[in-house]
């Protein structure tokens, strides 16, 4: 009696274990980032693609730095991500194949409505930083995101070392978390324009964008296999076929179409 | 404190109109962290049977181990079990990373000291004269174990409920070797974490609430049994 | 003939108390053995060591049936049995605590609820057979642990104390059992500090002083 009743339950475990495991041929692990998934773009390009290709594209979202480390372990067949310089070094290591820009959205400077450090007006990103150290409050994500990696390299340029100073707040949390603090501390903040349009009203933020559309400021996107020498078991003609397609006219188009839900577009297709 | 009532409406509404993905995510929960304990409990109580009735070598430097591994961080131990199952890692050729497989492995690491350590607790807590009683009785070794196995069986189910207690609210563990896969490896909790982080506070809450009811339901269940072995008759 | 017991120059002791001193003692004859004696003098350390709950330290526990040494092992072991002064109830019902000893020596269900009914029925506990047996009073409780050895029909019984802190009432019922499963091929050996009843039960009366047993 005992003894069935064991087995019952033992059966019982491996049906569900392959029932929850249970996945087609056609499908591979793409790796991106965090800010990408919480944009919602996936939701909105992947079933496009699915239907087309039957390809089913898993995500699994983790910071830049994080989501190039699985591809280089074999972890992931292909990785969607934005972080320029890291992409080509492990291009260039050898660990990803066909490199290709697909799209890019950018960041903007924001500020308490009242502008305490006066930001508006200037054109430089660099000299905005410039003027806000030691006059006002800046808020940063501090969490090696590629957004604080970002502002990170603009601060590099500055010539400032803006760690441990009073005015500097390293936070180690999200975007949205971060304006927050920000919008609380009457701060200055690094921002990208989709979390930007997506969560200020939500978030009843007193704050405003003080500089925009300074080129430094783009955030440039691109899409890499991994390199099917490297491991020999990644679905590397899955993952073409999906960088083709994400650089194709279709993919484009796709990508264009996509609006956050306040009817924002987020992302501008550029692939060459 | 208004998001908190919008909230709980929204879970109401949730639960009432339960969609079909939100249902997979339940039901996804429910199997990996039941299949998580079950296979902890099959392992576990006999383990921890065993510590509890046996007296060998190296037993105490055990118990401190499964007590330690009771509080470790569920980021620990999905880090461990990512690099355990990463294609560059010692079990990579299996192809378990981002599978629900891997979530039930690391939610038994979880699960698994709790089960034994306090399986082990609830055996040594039993009278010592239940053991001489089914020897005079004319018991064997093992009948007496048996029997003092069924004594601690409370016990021995408040260890299993503890033991689903950590792996249904653990996140740090199966969002790492998960990977939160949208209709794949995304579960109550790390759905939370994302809706969290998206700032989508009322789902968040909302998910949080059905993860309690969820957690209540399953608690009324384990304890009416436990009830039973307090009443007055039983059958 | 019924089973023989022969204890032997048992010696036993406690974090260097000796305890028993070289005790010997034979129960020979079927009968109610009485086994009194003053606090701490032994008598309950003794039981246990003759229903082969403890092991001596030296000297040695035998058994004899018709002049033939058996061997203690478990079929051996499963012919006594001890009802200790807590006697260690299981948490489940009265029924279950009394079809124990039968379930272990594999009997089939029916002649278990047989057994255990007339076992029941014996020690009056009948309208309490799935009562949770924890929530027994004392006396009962006494009863159950009566009922739960008689069920394995023991050919030597050991009773340690079987009615300190029970009333005069369940006392009397207690003493009565104890006199009706007398019979041919049985030894039953009780300790009290009650002294009439000693003498209402015994056919043969055992003291024992400072781990040492006198026969009078
Ligand atoms: N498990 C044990 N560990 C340590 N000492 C023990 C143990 N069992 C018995 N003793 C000691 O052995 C001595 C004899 O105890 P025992 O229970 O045999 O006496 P008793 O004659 O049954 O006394 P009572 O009439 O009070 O029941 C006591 O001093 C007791 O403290
Ligand atoms: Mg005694």
């Amino acid at each position: 009696m005992k003894k069935t009743v064991l087995i019952i339950i033992l059966f019982l475990v491996a049906a569900i274990l392959s029932e929850v495991n249970a996945s087609s041929d056609k499908e591979i692990i793409c790796a991106s980032t965090t800010s990408t998934e919480n944009s919602g773009l996936f939701g909105h390009i992947l079933p496009i693609f699915e239907k087309k290709t039957g390809i089913k594209v898993k995500v699994v979202a983790r910071g830049t730095g994080a989501a190039i480390e699985m591809g280089k372990r074999g972890d992931a067949d292909v990785a969607f991500v934005h972080a320029k310089e890291l992409e080509l070094k492990a291009v260039e290591e050898g660990f990803f194949v066909n490199r290709h820009e697909v799209m890019y959205n950018d960041f903007v400077i924001i500020g308490p409505t009242n502008d305490p450090a006066k930001i508006k007006g200037i054109k430089s990103t660099i000299e905005a930083f410039k003027k806000i150290a030691g006059s006002a409050s800046f808020v940063s994500r501090g969490d090696n995101s590629g957004t604080n990696n970002m502002e990170l390299s603009i601060w590099k340029k500055t010539g400032i070392v803006p760690k441990g100073q009073e005015w500097y707040l390293e936070v180690g949390q999200g975007m949205e978390k971060t304006q927050r603090i920000a919008n609380e501390k009457r701060a200055y903040t690094l921002t990208d324009r989709g979390t930007w349009l997506a969560t200020k009203d939500k978030d009843n933020l007193d704050m405003v964008i003080v500089l925009e559309g300074d080129p430094t400021l783009f955030n440039q996107y691109a899409v890499m296999a991994v390199n099917p020498e490297k491991h020999t078991h990644v679905k590397y003609k899955e993952a073409m076929e999906f960088v083709n397609w994400l650089i194709s006219k279709e993919g484009q188009q796709a990508i264009g179409s996509f609006k956050d839900k306040n009817g924002n577009q987020l992302f501008i297709p550029n692939a060459k | 404190m208004n998001s908190m009532t919008e909230g709980f409406l929204k879970a109401f509404s949730l639960i009432y109109n339960l969609d079909q993905e939100l249902l997979g995510i339940i039901l996804l929960s429910l199997k990996v962290s039941g299949a998580a304990l079950i296979i902890s409990s099959i392992i576990g109580v006999p383990a921890g049977a065993v510590i509890g009735l046996k007296k060998f070598p190296g037993r105490g430097f055990i118990i401190t181990l499964l007590n330690t591994f009771m509080g470790l961080p569920p980021v620990v131990v999905g880090l461990f079990v990512y690099l355990l199952l990463s294609r560059s890692g010692p079990l990579g050729f299996m192809g378990l990373l981002y599978t629900p497989s891997a979530m039930v492995a690391a939610q038994i690491i979880l699960a698994l000291p709790i089960v034994a350590s306090l399986c082990h607790s609830a055996i040594v807590a039993v009278d010592p004269i239940i053991g001489q009683a089914s020897i005079t009785l004319g018991a064997t070794p093992y009948q007496k174990a048996v029997a003092i196995i069924k004594e601690a069986r409370y016990g021995i189910l408040s260890s299993v409920i503890a033991g689903f207690g950590r792996v249904m609210a653990e996140v740090g563990a199966i969002l790492i070797v998960g990977g939160n896969i949208a209709g794949y490896t995304r579960v109550m909790t790390t759905t939370i974490a994302l809706e969290t982080d998206k700032g989508n506070f009322e789902l968040a809450l909302a998910l949080g609430v059905i993860l309690l009811i969820i957690s209540l339901i399953i608690n009324i269940a384990l304890h009416l049994i436990q009830r039973k072995g307090m009443a007055g008759t039983i059958r | 003939m019924n089973l023989q017991l022969r204890a032997s120059n048992i010696t036993k002791s406690y974090h260097g108390d000796r305890v028993l001193k070289n005790t010997s003692y034979s129960f020979n004859k079927s009968g109610v053995y009485v086994l009194t004696g003053p606090n701490g003098s032994g008598k309950s350390t003794f039981l246990r060591i003759c229903a082969l709950l403890e092991e001596p330290d030296s000297g040695e526990i035998s058994f004899l049936s018709d002049g033939k040494l058996l061997m203690n092992d478990i079929a051996m072991r499963r012919r006594i049995t001890l009802l200790l002064p807590k006697i260690g109830v299981f948490n489940t019902s009265v029924f279950k605590n009394v079809a124990y000893g039968l379930k272990i020596r594999g009997h089939k269900s029916d002649g278990i609820k047989e057994k255990v009914d007339k076992a029941l029925d014996f020690v009056g506990l009948s309208h309490k057979k799935y009562q949770k047996a924890i929530t027994l009073s004392s006396g009962e409780t006494q009863r159950l642990g009566i009922a739960r050895a008689l069920v394995i029909d023991p050919e030597i019984l050991f009773l340690d104390e079987p009615t300190a802190s029970i009333d005069q009432k369940n006392t009397k019922i207690i003493e009565d059992i104890i006199i009706r499963i007398k019979r041919e091929e049985r030894v039953v050996v009780v300790t009290t500090h009650d002294m009439a009843q000693a003498e209402r039960l015994a056919d043969f009366m055992v003291i024992m002083k400072e781990g040492k047993i006198n026969e009078p």
